[in-house]
């Protein structure tokens, strides 16, 4: 005899339009744990349910992307274009992504020397370090990179920031020229602490910059950024 | 009477070549997405030029900022490329797959703003689902018109009570909970009017998965 599936037809429903509160959306879990893995009737009506919501989409009139939008995620998915006539425009992009920057303070060098925050993770002696605060004008916190100059590898470690979203980190960007290359991803912790390193190279950069972007990493920030330090020659 | 059988036999024509196009089009997604996952950039850029417009009609809806949307179709578009073994045709069609993920991403990102009722309120007033849009000619580029009529007839065919909690939960991406204060209805009426509604529409457009 099959099992009555009322409860959970309706909350599948629900949870196929993004509308299912936690409350619910635990009791499906809990609904669909007790039907087992095996429970067809249930693959059945989710799938169909799925179905239904993502065909939906397909009643609004289609909106135009805007130019330079196709190929600034080709970009991000293949890596930049090597030019041409079909060459993206992503000097461009990169060039109206640095303009907000313009006008932030350099950042203040803390001090130079004796830095152990490298020693205290690699066990390594105690070298020539560097460590830069980043400002922002909107972020509460301390943002910090300390790095050694000439040499490759950056930590990122900050204090007292804000809890970030669900699905969201802080990437570092290492700007030479004005070409940003990823660094790392980091996620404060609850107390609003972060740790991060990177052994990336820290040739020819003038600017570090943190945005907050989706845990996915993208390869080019899709955001402004929220900390920035220069970095001395 | 032989006008009635006429245009009867017309009304299954239509919606045989309907399926036929439906089955093409599904068919061409699904080998779209077999060779992103050979790494296959070209199929990659088909699959973005064909449902891009939409994904981002659907993000805009949504979220109701256009840089927010960009960011959100782009992800589910990178997530594609990046994972296209995600797609599990067993589950659905690509196009479903797509929007949902585009979806999903819309509806997280619409629930952190605090200003959503205010939006989604605008939104309801001042822009209706199907109104004449000078976004049309991307509609005509985009291959999909009779599946686009078939869900906007779907969506007019419901009774009033489920189509308005059914828009107020995927397009404005309101929780039940949230749409019950906004109605002042009862949780259960908004849980009922939502399969009920859910159930017809499931029947017209999305039945089975291809």
């Amino acid at each position: 005899m099959m099992r009555d599936h009322t409860r959970i037809e309706e909350l599948l429903a629900i949870r196929s339009l993004g509308g299912l509160d936690p409350r619910d959306e635990a009791e499906l879990e809990r609904e669909m744990a007790s039907h087992g893995p095996d429970c067809e009737e249930c693959r059945r009506l989710e799938t169909e349910f799925e179905e239904t919501a993502g065909r939906l989409a397909l009643a609004l009139n289609p909106v135009a992307v805007r130019e330079g939008f196709a190929e600034e995620t080709f970009e991000r998915a293949f890596g930049p274009a090597t030019g041409g006539a079909g060459a993206r425009p992503a000097e461009t992009r990169r060039r109206g992504w640095l303009r907000p920057l313009v006008g932030i303070a350099a950042a203040v060098v803390l001090f130079a020397g004796g830095v152990l925050v490298g020693t205290a993770v690699t066990g390594e002696q105690p070298s020539e370090k560097t460590v830069l605060t980043f400002q922002s004008e909107t972020e509460p916190g301390t943002l910090a990179a300390a790095f050694t100059p000439g040499s490759s590898g950056v930590y990122m470690v900050g204090t007292g920031l804000p809890t970030l979203p669900q699905g969201k980190v802080y990437e570092l960007w290492l700007f030479t020229g004005d070409t940003p290359a990823s660094a790392m991803c980091a996620t404060p912790t609850s107390d609003g602490s972060v740790f991060g390193f990177s052994d990336a190279s820290l040739e020819g950069v003038g600017l570090m910059a943190v945005t907050v972007e989706s845990s996915a990493c993208p390869s080019a920030p899709t955001t402004q950024p929220v900390f920035t330090a220069e970095v001395s020659a | 009477m032989a006008t009635t059988l006429l245009l009867e036999r017309a009304d299954v024509r239509t919606l045989e070549e309907g399926c036929v196009t439906a089955d093409l089009s599904e068919a061409r997604d699904r080998e779209l997405v077999q060779r992103i996952g050979r790494g296959d950039e070209e199929a990659f850029r088909g699959l973005f030029g064909r449902y891009a417009p939409s994904a981002m009609a659907l993000a805009r809806r949504v979220a109701r900022q256009p840089f927010l949307a960009e960011e959100i179709v782009q992800e589910a578009f990178l997530a594609v490329w990046r994972n296209p073994s995600g797609y599990d045709q067993q589950r659905g069609s690509v196009r479903a797959w797509l929007m949902g993920m585009v979806h999903h991403r819309a509806v997280d990102a619409v629930r952190r703003e605090e200003s959503q009722r205010r939006r989604v309120e605008e939104s309801m007033v001042s822009d209706p689902l199907v109104s004449p849009d000078p976004a049309d000619d991307v509609a005509d580029r985009v291959d999909l018109p009779e599946e686009r009529k078939a869900v906007r007839a779907a969506l007019d065919g419901l009774p009033a009570e489920q189509r308005e909690v059914i828009e107020l939960m995927y397009f404005g991406g309101l929780s039940q909970s949230t749409i019950s204060e906004r109605l002042g209805l009862p949780l259960g009426t908004v849980k009922s009017r939502t399969l009920l509604g859910m159930r017809r529409l499931r029947g017209a457009i999305g039945g089975t998965a291809r």
